[in-house]
């Protein structure tokens, strides 16, 4: 763990390893990209449910 | 007006889980003392790298002579001379004497801006006898200084960096909780009404439920993996949260097996009323009693009132309700599945 640390540090001394390495944008990027494919097929599967129901409200009038 | 509400509460939830990821890994962590070079000193001078992590805690213009470090050995400051200064490290110089009250030194880094860092065992003395510091080479306490941060999150020695992990496995496992509490209510309805609608209700909650457990599994062992170093440890909150979730899974199996017997509903609501009982038991009220490597359990307190500063809190609290949001959305639509599926098969 130590020797990991240090590692890292000396990689990217001047910033510190999350930041002046740029991984803190990677890794936001790509969490919010899972976000929005998330909340896209969220979203789709809620609009498909309401137009069933809708449907089927229909067909029993 | 529903329907506008409708959208409403779901984009919210989208959109606080957003600002959840923007500020969780855009918010600089404070810095903190990770390693001291070497961590064996000889009697005599010796040099000293004490290197750190989070923000930068100086600049590459600040001269070493605002930066003052003093090493404690049991109740006594040894002195230093602070020779370079680097946004991340500080090296300094030391007279080690032959005598110190504690062979294990902690150092202390008094900055303009950062405050106080503080390393404890940084480095050792194996050679020294014990005994007093010598006048000559003692220190008195520099002068405490408030640190001058913007917007950060608390530097937590071991966690570091994966304090952000916070964001998300902890909200995950709220929000597990809360879905299995809703099921146990639709579980005790369905026994008491015997209605179909209750039964889907309760599984509904359970599935989304696990969806949510196994995510909080994933996240604390990747968590335990950082700060423990093992993907896996034999722990009390580790195991029963395991044995809660495997619980569960045999809910979906017992469903399964049962087919479309006329007694699934029932016999499945007794079940899942055992089950969230174990989940309290098993994750509220057993690790308790028992030492625990896990935060908020006996002999870890963990993040308590000063480890979750108010940084944290701006961004933990709406993660909380992102994340349970987000799974109640998930709860829905899993349950108006199970609603059409019904009507379709009840023609």
């Amino acid at each position: 763990m130590t020797l990991v640390m240090k590692a890292m540090l000396l990689l990217n001394s001047l910033e510190g390893f999350f930041f002046g390495s740029g991984k803190a944008h990677v890794v936001t990027g790509v969490a919010l990209m899972i976000l929005a494919g998330l909340a896209l097929s969220l979203w789709r599967m809620d609009r498909r449910l309401t137009q069933l129901e809708k449907a089927s409200r229909e067909d029993n009038h | 007006m529903k329907g506008a509400w409708n959208w409403t509460w779901k984009a919210g939830s989208i959109l606080l889980l957003g600002y959840v990821i923007l500020r969780g890994f855009g918010t600089p962590l404070q810095p903190g003392l990770v390693t001291a070079t070497p961590s064996q000193l000889r009697i005599g001078t010796d040099t000293i790298v004490l290197a750190a992590a989070g923000q930068p805690f100086a600049s590459e213009d600040d001269a070493p002579a605002d930066f003052h470090v003093v090493l404690r050995a049991g109740d006594q400051l040894l002195q230093t001379e602070t020779v370079e200064v680097t946004p991340h490290s500080v090296r300094l110089s030391v007279d080690v004497p032959a005598t110190l009250p504690a062979r294990a030194l902690d150092a202390f880094v008094f900055t303009p801006a950062a405050g106080t860092l503080f390393l404890g065992n940084a480095c050792f003395v194996e050679e020294a006898a014990k005994g007093d510091i010598p006048a000559a080479v003692r220190a008195d306490a520099p002068e405490e200084r408030a640190p001058q941060l913007g917007f950060s999150f608390p530097y937590q020695p071991n966690i570091i960096e994966s304090i952000r992990n916070l964001l998300w496995h902890v909200p995950m496992w709220f929000a597990m909780f809360f879905i299995m509490g809703l099921g146990f209510v639709a579980s005790l309805a369905q026994l008491r009404t015997d209605s179909a609608d209750w039964d889907m209700r309760a599984e509904a909650a359970v599935k989304t439920g696990l969806v949510f457990g196994l995510l909080g599994l994933a996240t604390g062992s990747l968590w335990a993996r950082w700060t423990w170093g093992a993907w896996w440890v034999s722990d009390p909150q580790l195991n029963g949260a395991l044995v809660t979730v495997l619980l569960y899974s045999g809910y979906l199996i017992l469903r399964a097996a049962m087919g479309d017997d006329d007694r699934v509903g029932r016999l499945a609501a007794v079940y899942n009323v055992f089950a969230f009982i174990m989940l309290v038991v098993l994750l509220m009220v057993l690790p308790r009693y028992t030492e625990s490597l896990h935060p908020g359990k006996d002999g870890n307190p963990g993040f308590n009132s000063y480890d979750l500063d108010n940084s944290l809190r701006a961004v933990f609290y709406p993660a909380v309700i992102g994340w349970g949001a987000l799974c109640y959305w998930m709860y829905t639509l899993r349950l108006r599945m199970n609603r059409h599926a019904y009507r379709l098969l009840s023609r």
